[in-house]
C-alpha cells in the first residue's frame, strides 16, 4: 500500500504549532495532527480521509510530559506502562492495548482522540467505491449510512479507545489548545455523540494532556476489556470502575466500544446509590442498567447482542475486582 | 569414541579440537573438501537401525531402506537449510526481486459482483505520462486452471466478472503512484447481473449461471461438481444403538501466510519468459503460462523465489502472474506487481465455507455401521482445486476406522465470491471435524470412552478402507495411546469441574495424491531429480520441489547427505529455476518428502554406486565389504584400509568428468475402479491423533485453549525438529479455524474482513502448551519410512477442540468458527433449557460407563496384538475394511454380502432422500434434457 502525499510539519512549541495550523487553515487547506500515528497513518494507506498537511506534536515539549497527575498526549502506551508511580488502573489499561510493538509508538493523546471504527468504513478505497462510500467518508456523495441504512443524519461508527473510560472513571481533565487559547474540560465532555464529530476539538485545536484529580491515587479500579485475541485487537467491550474502597457514592463506570463515544454511566449509578447498597443485588441490577444504557450497532468483529449482553459480566466483574459487591 | 572400530594404531590419542590438522598425526587422509569439520566423524550407531546392527531401535519393523542408512544426518534434529538465509533477512521473497528498469503493475479489480463487460476504453489510461503498457481481458482469452479437467479462468476477465476484486485489466507505470492514479482512468460499460452468495442458492436454476460447461452443465444451476459414493451393507444403519446426526455450518478460511502474492516477469533479449514467483506448484504456473501465452514452454523460465508461506494458497497458476507477462511482453520492460493483503484476500483459495450434515450409527457391538455425510461446499467464483475437495471432503473423512457402511453425496456450487480451493488439510478438514464429533457423541449415548470406542474400530495396518484406499503403514493406536497417556486423560475425562474441558479428534490424510494431475502414473514419474558431482566433491542437487518453509530442500539434502555419507553442507539443492530442475508436481497434498526424497534417494543410490565401484578399484573389497562413512570410504573388517570419498570420487571421475545421476519415484499401482477412486489415493496415509484442554468462561463464551498433546504417525521423522514444528504449527493454524478466523461476508456480499486486523489468526497469546509427540510406523515405502507431516496434523485440533468444550460446558456447538457469540448463545440457550438463573449453576457432563465399556476394550486390546503383528509383517494375511463385521478378506464383498454396494450414481429411490447437497442429483445435466428433448 502506498501513503498517499503529504507534507509533514515539525513544529517545536506549541505556539509554533498554532501558527501552522492556523496558516493552513487561512491557506483554506485542511491537515490532521499525528502523535504515533498508529491510528491516523494506517487509515491514510487506505485513503481514508488523507489530508494534505500533517503536524506532528512530537517535538512539543509540554506533549512529551509524564508524571503520575499530568501525562502529555506525546506519551507512547509502552512508557506509560513503565514509568514509576502511574496509576495501576491507567497501567491496566494500557497494558491491555494492542500489541507490544504498537504500543512503542502509539500515544496517549492518540489513543483518546481515536477515529471510530466500523466495517464499512475501514477499508480500501477500491472497497469503499464499491459500496458507494458512506457516510463517513462519502466523497461528497453525500452517501447514507451502510449500519443503518436510510438515515444520514448520524455516523455510528465505534469509538474504540481504551484509556478513555479509565480516565473518565478516574475524574481526569484535558487541556486543548487552540489559537484561542488554552481551556480545560473534563474528559466526558470532550466526547460528543456522532462518529464523524466525535469530541468537540475545534478547527485548529488539539489535546494537549490529560490532567488526573489530587484524589485520584485514593481510587482503585477495574478495567474490564473483551476481545477476541489478547493482542492487536481493540476492545468490543470494555467497562472501567473506579471508587474509593468502601464509599459506594465515589463509584463511577464508564464504558467503551459500544458506541461511538466512550460513556460515563452517572445516572445508573446514582439510581442504585440513592436507592441503598444491598450487597449482589445491588451489582446485578446496576449491572443490568449498565448493559440496557448501551445500544452497540453492527460494526465490529462480534455482533451487537453479544456486546451487548456482556456489558453486564463485564461489570459485575469490574466490581467484583474493586471489592465493591 | 569408545567402542568405535580401530583406526590408525597407535594414533587414536592427541585429537586437536582447533580443527587443525598435526603433521603425522592426522586420522586419516584429508577429506573431501566442503564440511566444516576437517576430521572424520565416527558412524553414529544411535542413528543406524538395529536391524543392520545399529542401536535405533525399529517397534514397528526394519525398511528397506536401512541398509542405506549411514547415521550421518536422518532422524537428527537439524536446521533447515535455507534458515540462515531467512534468518539473516537474505531470503529473495517475490517483491524482492529487482530488476533494472522496472515497471510496476497494477491491477483493475472489479468493484462489482456479477457483470458482464460490455466494453472498456484506455484512451485515457494510455494518455497518462509515465503509463508504460495497459492489458486487457482480450489481450489472452485462452483459458486455464490449476486442474486439466476445470479450466476456467483467464489472464483478466473475458466477457463478465465472476465475484468483487476478480481482474478487469492491468497497467504498468514508471511508478507505483502513477500505475494507481491509472487505475481510475478505465472507462468501462457494464452490465450488472443478478449475484448468488448463498451456496444452498447455487443448487438453483438461474439465468445466468457464473460458467458454462455446455453439454454437462448441470441444468441452468451453479453447480460446478457433484458427487455420489455409497460402500457397504446400508442395511447394517437400521434399528443403530447409538446414532448421530449434526447439521455443520462452518466458515471459510484463508491461509494467512506472511508474504502476499508478488511476480516479476521479464522478457529476456533472446525473447524468453523469465517469470519470478514465489509458487508451490511452479510446473502448473509454467504450464499455464504457456497456454495463455502461446509460447512454448521451453520458451518460459519459471524461477520460483523463496515462498513466504504457501498452505495451499500458491499452488494454482495465477491470473496476476499472466498480467504481469503480458504487460513485459507489451512494455519490453520488466513488470513487478506485488499484492495488497485485500488483494490477497480476493484470489483466496482459501478453505471452501460448507454446510456439512453427518449422521453416523453404531451397532450393539460399539461397531461403526454407518457414516452418511453430505456436504455442500462454497466455491466461489472458479473450480481451482474443487473437483478434488468435491471428493475429500467425503472419501477422506473414512479412515482410520473400520465401517459397515458409507454414504456420500457432495456438490460444489459457484457463487460470486473469491475462489475456495486447497488449504493445509485439503477437504478433509471440515468434515473430518463433523465426523469426530459425531464420535463423541456415540461415546456418550453408549457410556464408553470415547478413545476407547475409537480403538475398538480402527482399521490395522496393511489393510484396505471402505472406499478401497491402500493402508500401509499405520500408527493411528499407537497416537491414541501417547496422547490418552500424556493428557492424564483418564483422570480428566468428563471429571473436570465447570469451564474446564478435555476433548479428542484423530486425523487422517494424504501422503502425496496418487494421481499426478497432469499426466498417466504409468507413463511419467511422480518426481524426478537429478544429481551432479563435480571434481570439487559438493554435490548438487537438481529438484524441482518447491520449499515454501516447510523444509523439502532440508528433506532432499538430508536424504542425499544420508546416502552418500556426506556432511549436509555439501550438498546443495538447487530448486529454483525451471531451466534446470527437472520437473515436479509441486508442494501440494502433502507428496514432496515421500515422492521427491524417494527419487533423490533413488539418484543417490546411483552415485553411491559409482563411488563404491572406484573404491573397489583402488581397494580391491567389494562394495558389499566397503562401508561409507562421513567423506571416507573403508574395509568393513578393517577400517584403517580405506580411501577418502575425494579419491575415490576422482577415481570414478576418470574419463568421464562429473558424475550425473538422475532418480525417479511413481507409485505403485492401487485403488479401485469406480468414478473417483483415484481421488483420495495415496502411497501411505499419515494418521493423527490430539488431546486438546480447554478453559472456557461460561459466562463470556470465550474459549481458550491451554494444552494440547499432539501426536502424528509420520513414519519416520527425517528431521524431528522440522515435524515438531509442522505439528506446532499445524495446530496454530487449526485453532484459527476452530476459534477465531473467518471470511465474513456482509449483507452486501461484499468480504468484510479483508485484513490482518479483523481476520483474526490466533496471536501468541491464543496458542496453547503444544506437546508434540512423533509416532514412527516405518513406511514401507516411504523414504526411509517417512510420510508426511504437514497437513495431516492439522486435522484433529478441531474435533478436539469442539470436543473439550462440549466436556466443559456439556454444549455441542456445530457452528465453526467458536467465537465468544456463538459460544455465549450455545450456554444460554443450555441455560434457560435447564430453567436456570445463573450460568455458573451448569452441570458439567459426567461419565458412568455403560455395559459397552468392558467389551470394547477388550476388543481394542486384542486388535492391538493384531495390530502388531501386521505392522511387523509378521501377519500378511489379507484385511479389508468389514473384517470386523464378519466377513472373508479373500472374497470380494459383493459376492458374499447381499446388498453389498459399491455405486458412484444414486438408485432413483434413493434421490428423494439426499442431503442437502445430495439435491443437486435431482437435477440433469444440459446432455440429458437435450436426450429428452
Amino acid at each position: 500500500m502506498l501513503m498517499p502525499p503529504f507534507t509533514l510539519h515539525h513544529p517545536n512549541s506549541i505556539a509554533e504549532a498554532i501558527t501552522i495550523a492556523s496558516n493552513i487553515i487561512t491557506e483554506g487547506e485542511t491537515f490532521d495532527w499525528v502523535a504515533g500515528g498508529t491510528d491516523v497513518l494506517p487509515n491514510y494507506k487506505w485513503r481514508i480521509n488523507p489530508k494534505p498537511h500533517v503536524i506532528s506534536l512530537a517535538n512539543i515539549p509540554e506533549a512529551k510530559q509524564l508524571e503520575p497527575y499530568e501525562i502529555g498526549c506525546m506519551t507512547s502506551l509502552s512508557s506509560l506502562t513503565e514509568a514509576n508511580g502511574m496509576h495501576p488502573l491507567i497501567v491496566e489499561a494500557a497494558s491491555k492495548i494492542a500489541s507490544s510493538l504498537i504500543r512503542k509508538s502509539a500515544t496517549v493523546g492518540g489513543n483518546l482522540c481515536l477515529d471510530t471504527r466500523c466495517f464499512w468504513y475501514n477499508q480500501s478505497e477500491d472497497w469503499r467505491r464499491s459500496i458507494d462510500w458512506c457516510h463517513k467518508a462519502d466523497c461528497g456523495t453525500g452517501a447514507d449510512c451502510r449500519v443503518i441504512p436510510n438515515q444520514n443524519t448520524l455516523c455510528v461508527a465505534t469509538y474504540q479507545g481504551d484509556l478513555a473510560p479509565n480516565f473518565m472513571a478516574l475524574g481526569a481533565t484535558i487541556t486543548l489548545i487552540s489559537p484561542e487559547g488554552e481551556r480545560v474540560i473534563p474528559l466526558q465532555e470532550f466526547y460528543q455523540l456522532d462518529g464523524m464529530k466525535k469530541n468537540v476539538l475545534k478547527e485548529g485545536e488539539f489535546l494537549l494532556k490529560v490532567t488526573l484529580p489530587e484524589d485520584a491515587f485514593d481510587l482503585t479500579g477495574s478495567y474490564q476489556k473483551l476481545r477476541v485475541r489478547e493482542s492487536w485487537d481493540f476492545p468490543e467491550a470494555g467497562i472501567a470502575i473506579t471508587w474509593r474502597k468502601g464509599d459506594y457514592k465515589t463509584l463511577k463506570i464508564a464504558s467503551t466500544a459500544l458506541e461511538s463515544i466512550p460513556k460515563l454511566h452517572v445516572e445508573q449509578v446514582d439510581s442504585i446509590i440513592t436507592e441503598g447498597w444491598s450487597k449482589d443485588e445491588s451489582v446485578n441490577t446496576l449491572s443490568m442498567m449498565v448493559r440496557k444504557s448501551v445500544k452497540p450497532v453492527n460494526n465490529t468483529a462480534l455482533p451487537p447482542n453479544y456486546r451487548k449482553s456482556v456489558v453486564r459480566v463485564l461489570t459485575k466483574r469490574a466490581l467484583k475486582n474493586i471489592g465493591c459487591e | 569414541m569408545s567402542g568405535g572400530y580401530r583406526q590408525q594404531p597407535g594414533k587414536s590419542s592427541g585429537k586437536r579440537r582447533d580443527g587443525k590438522r598435526v603433521a603425522g598425526q592426522q586420522k586419516f587422509p584429508p577429506p573431501g573438501s566442503g564440511g566444516s569439520n576437517p576430521v572424520m566423524e565416527p558412524r553414529d550407531l544411535n542413528f543406524i537401525p538395529e536391524s543392520v546392527g545399529g542401536k535405533e531401535p525399529q517397534p514397528a519393523g526394519s525398511h528397506i531402506h536401512d541398509r542405506i542408512r549411514t547415521g550421518t544426518v536422518v532422524g537428527k534434529p537439524l536446521q533447515l537449510v535455507d534458515s540462515n538465509a531467512k534468518v539473516t533477512g537474505q531470503a529473495w521473497y517475490g517483491d524482492d526481486v529487482r530488476l533494472a528498469n522496472e515497471t510496476i503493475g497494477k491491477i483493475l479489480r472489479s468493484p462489482h459482483h456479477y457483470a458482464k463487460i460490455i466494453s472498456i476504453d484506455t484512451t485515457r489510461v494510455e494518455a497518462l505520462p509515465g503509463v508504460i503498457s495497459v492489458a486487457t481481458g482480450q489481450d489472452a482469452t485462452n483459458r486455464f486452471g490449476v486442474l486439466p479437467v476445470t479450466k476456467d479462468e483467464h489472464a483478466m476477465s473475458v466477457e463478465k466478472v465472476r465475484h468483487m476484486g476478480d481482474l478487469v485489466a492491468c497497467v504498468c507505470a514508471e511508478t507505483e503512484a502513477i500505475a494507481i492514479e491509472a487505475l481510475a482512468l478505465f472507462d468501462i460499460e457494464w452490465e450488472i447481473l443478478e449475484p448468488v452468495f448463498d451456496r444452498k442458492k447455487g443448487l438453483e436454476d438461474v439465468d445466468e449461471p457464473i460458467h458454462w460447461r455446455g453439454k454437462y452443465h448441470l441444468s441452468r444451476t451453479n453447480v460446478q461438481k457433484r458427487v455420489f459414493q455409497e460402500f457397504g451393507d446400508r442395511s447394517l444403519v437400521d434399528n443403530p444403538h447409538a446414532a448421530s446426526h449434526g447439521k455443520w455450518s462452518m466458515e471459510g478460511v484463508h491461509h494467512g501466510f506472511t508474504e502476499p502474492h508478488a511476480v516479476v516477469a521479464h522478457w529476456d533479449p533472446n525473447g524468453r519468459l523469465q517469470l519470478y514467483t514465489p509458487q508451490q506448484v511452479p510446473h502448473y504456473t509454467h504450464r499455464a503460462l504457456s497456454t495463455v501465452l502461446e509460447v512454448p514452454m521451453h520458451q518460459i523460465n519459471v524461477i520460483r523465489t523463496f515462498v513466504g508461506g504457501g498452505f495451499g494458497g500458491k499452488s494454482d497458476p495465477f491470473p496476476h502472474e499472466m498480467c504481469a507477462a503480458i504487460l513485459s511482453r507489451k512494455s519490453g520492460r520488466p513488470v513487478r506487481i506485488t499484492f495488497d493483503r485485500e488483494e490477497v484476500y480476493w484470489i483466496n483459495r482459501g478453505r471452501h465455507p460448507s454446510d456439512i450434515e453427518v449422521k453416523m450409527t453404531a451397532d450393539d457391538s460399539g461397531r461403526i455401521s454407518g457414516f452418511d455425510i453430505d456436504a455442500l461446499i462454497d466455491g466461489g467464483g472458479f473450480a481451482s482445486f474443487g473437483h478434488v475437495t468435491s471428493y475429500y471432503n467425503g472419501v477422506l473423512a473414512t479412515a482410520p476406522y473400520e465401517l459397515g457402511s458409507f454414504h456420500y453425496t457432495g456438490a460444489r456450487v459457484w457463487t460470486n465470491k473469491p475462489a475456495s480451493g486447497a488449504m493445509r488439510g485439503h477437504g478433509a478438514v471440515n468434515t473430518r471435524c463433523a465426523v469426530e464429533v459425531g464420535l463423541d457423541e456415540m461415546a456418550e449415548q453408549m457410556q464408553v470412552d470415547p478413545i476407547d470406542l475409537r480403538l475398538a474400530n480402527l482399521l490395522p495396518p496393511h489393510s484396505r478402507t471402505i472406499t478401497g484406499f491402500r493402508i500401509t503403514s499405520n500408527g493411528m493406536r499407537e497416537a491414541l495411546e501417547k496422547v490418552r497417556e500424556g493428557s492424564d486423560w483418564d483422570n480428566k475425562f468428563r471429571k473436570l469441574p465447570l469451564g474446564k474441558g478435555i476433548g479428542v479428534g484423530c486425523g487422517f490424510f494424504i501422503s502425496g495424491s496418487g494421481l499426478p494431475i497432469h499426466w498417466d502414473p504409468n507413463r511419467f514419474p511422480h518426481a524426478t531429480v537429478h544429481i551432479q558431482v563435480d571434481m570439487d566433491g559438493g554435490v548438487t542437487v537438481h529438484t524441482g520441489a518447491a520449499d515454501i518453509g516447510q523444509g523439502s530442500t532440508t528433506a532432499v539434502a538430508q536424504v542425499v547427505a544420508e546416502v552418500l555419507a556426506l556432511p549436509i553442507e555439501m550438498i546443495h539443492v538447487r530448486s529454483h529455476e525451471s531451466d534446470t530442475s527437472p520437473v515436479d508436481l509441486g508442494s501440494y497434498s502433502s507428496r514432496v518428502t515421500f515422492m521427491n526424497a524417494n527419487a533423490a534417494i533413488r539418484a543417490a543410490l546411483e552415485i553411491r554406486e559409482q563411488i563404491l565401484n572406484a573404491a573397489w578399484d583402488m581397494l580391491g573389497y567389494h562394495p558389499n565389504t566397503l562401508v561409507l562413512n562421513d567423506r571416507r570410504i573403508y574395509y568393513k573388517h578393517d577400517p584403517s584400509i580405506g580411501v577418502s570419498y575425494l579419491q575415490a570420487l576422482h577415481k570414478a571421475q576418470e574419463d568421464k568428468g562429473a558424475l550425473i545421476a538422475s532418480g525417479a519415484y511413481r507409485s505403485p499401482p492401487m485403488g479401485g475402479v469406480h468414478k473417483g477412486a483415484a481421488a483420495g489415493l495415496a502411497p501411505a496415509y499419515s494418521f493423527s491423533s490430539y488431546v486438546a484442554e480447554v478453559d472456557v468462561d461460561v459466562e463470556l463464551g470465550l474459549v481458550k485453549c491451554t494444552n494440547v498433546w499432539a501426536a502424528h504417525d509420520c513414519g519416520k521423522a527425517l528431521n524431528p525438529l522440522a515435524v515438531k514444528g509442522q505439528i506446532i504449527g499445524s495446530c496454530h493454524m487449526g485453532l484459527g479455524q476452530v476459534l477465531s478466523e473467518k471470511m465474513v461476508y456482509g449483507r452486501t456480499g461484499h468480504l468484510q474482513n479483508a485484513n490482518l486486523l479483523d481476520y483474526k489468526i490466533p496471536s501468541i497469546h491464543e496458542m496453547p502448551h503444544v506437546e508434540p509427540i512423533i509416532i514412527e510406523s516405518c513406511d514401507p515405502e516411504g523414504p526411509f519410512g517417512a510420510k508426511e507431516a504437514g497437513e495431516g496434523p492439522l486435522l484433529p485440533i478441531l474435533p478436539a477442540v469442539v470436543n473439550a468444550v462440549y466436556d466443559a460446558v456439556g454444549v455441542r456447538f456445530r457452528d465453526l468458527p467458536l467465537t465468544p457469540d456463538v459460544v455465549f448463545k450455545g450456554i444460554e440457550r443450555k441455560r434457560r433449557s435447564l430453567k436456570l438463573e445463573d450460568s455458573l449453576d451448569l452441570p458439567s457432563p459426567r461419565l458412568e460407563y455403560g455395559p459397552m465399556q468392558e467389551p470394547l476394550m477388550q476388543r481394542a486390546a486384542e486388535h492391538k496384538v493384531r495390530d502388531k503383528a501386521r505392522q511387523r509383517t509378521e501377519d500378511t494375511s489379507h484385511y479389508v475394511n468389514g473384517v470386523l463385521f464378519g466377513f472373508d478378506p479373500n472374497i470380494p464383498l459383493e459376492d458374499q454380502v447381499d446388498g453389498w454396494r459399491m455405486a458412484t450414481e444414486p438408485d432413483p429411490e434413493q434421490l428423494a432422500e439426499l442431503g442437502l447437497a445430495g439435491k443437486a442429483w435431482l437435477k440433469k445435466t444440459q446432455r440429458e434434457m437435450g436426450d429428452d428433448a
